[in-house]
């Protein structure tokens, strides 16, 4: 069987949830298990740019104005690879390649600040809490539309936000302190090399390669990846709390999260993998009651 | 330890603000052309605004 046959018989109707169930595995194991190495590529390629930025801006060949837009682009497309990561997409424990998962996320979350441990721990407990008022990391994300979903994801990254304690509640539950000590430390690092660079006369650079493509970055993946896949956000329940959508700026201008559902049900499938995985189970989805909007 | 953690964890926005913000306040206003107002220094102006915004988020908790 190619990746591409069809496995959902045309009436649903007479078939149990048993039955839809196993009919939803069978699509999702079809395309699940193989080394995305697109995302692999997609990490290192995005640090290789962001980093060859930095000499060519203190070597001025290329100008700040044009290497601020391209570093906020590269800030944005840290997150997913990692994401695949975090989720042992890219490799399972106990694989031969095993060490490549791990690496894609520790060598490019601190782009964006993060250790990758704090990133998967935080993630996953969000997938297990999904839209829960008390346990889920990304509940404050929850708004009334786009406009306040973005002043609530800046005002979420204030010092006394909520979800600054979310996050910490998260890493308390899975016993690793540890990863405070981390997260505190990774902080320290990026105001040290900000400040470092900022005295020595280079605060321009710092800001317009760094520290803004930073907050522009986080903004636009909390907003796409958080809010719009999973607005309004009050539903609890595999088939409900998040939502398959479409988005304004296109499937790639959202960074595949018109998908979301699929991700959410089955996050073992690579990220390029959603779209031909949706399509081809969603009417087992509708069976299901989703929420689908495609 | 980890009362000093505590304390460097709960003094990054007033770290943040003479580490970052007040070079980037100063540097900026020398790209753009600006003089600090009152006859003070680029640097003078920028320690000013920039230490009192960190004073500010570091006692209400916000920047904005």
């Amino acid at each position: 069987m190619n990746a591409h046959s069809p496995i959902v018989p045309s009436d649903l109707s007479q078939l149990s949830d048993g039955e839809l169930k196993k009919l939803e595995l069978k699509i999702a194991r079809k395309y699940s298990g193989k080394v995305p190495w697109i995302a692999v590529l997609w990490a290192f390629g995005n640090m290789a740019v962001w980093l060859s930025l930095w000499p060519l801006v203190f070597m001025e060949i290329l100008p700040l104005w044009a290497a601020f837009p391209i570093a906020t682009v590269c800030m944005a497309l840290v997150y997913l690879p990692t994401h695949e990561a975090q989720h042992d997409i890219i490799a399972r424990p106990g694989t031969n390649l095993r060490w490549l998962n791990e690496l894609v996320g520790h060598a490019t979350s601190w782009m964006i600040v993060y250790p990758f441990e704090v990133l998967r721990i935080t993630h996953l407990d969000h997938h297990r809490h999904t839209n829960d008022p008390e346990l889920d990391v990304d509940i404050t994300v929850n708004s009334k539309g786009p406009w306040h979903a973005i002043w609530n994801i800046v005002r979420q990254r204030q010092p006394n936000a909520k979800r600054n304690t979310d996050y910490l509640a998260a890493l308390v539950r899975a016993n690793r302190l540890d990863l405070i000590v981390l997260s505190i430390a990774y902080k320290v690092t990026f105001i040290g090399v900000l400040g470092a660079l900022a005295w020595n006369g280079d605060a321009l650079e710092a800001l317009f390669l760094w520290w803004l493509p930073y907050h522009l970055g986080i903004t636009y993946i909390v907003f796409f990846l958080s809010w719009a896949p999973h607005h309004p956000g009050g539903e609890q329940g595999r088939y409900r709390n998040t939502r398959s959508w479409k988005s304004k700026v296109g499937n790639l201008g959202s960074m595949g999260m018109q998908f979301h559902i699929v991700h959410h049900l089955h996050p073992y499938i690579p990220l390029h993998l959603t779209p031909a995985a949706y399509w081809e189970m969603s009417p087992i989805l509708e069976a299901r009651g989703a929420r689908l909007g495609l | 330890m980890e009362r000093t953690l505590k304390l460097v964890a709960y003094s990054l926005p007033i770290i943040f603000a003479f580490a970052f913000l007040v070079p980037v306040i100063d540097q900026g206003m020398q790209a753009l052309g600006l003089a600090a107002p009152f006859g003070l220094s680029t640097l003078t102006f920028a320690l000013v605004v920039g230490g009192g915004w960190g004073l500010f988020a570091q006692i209400t908790g916000r920047w904005l």
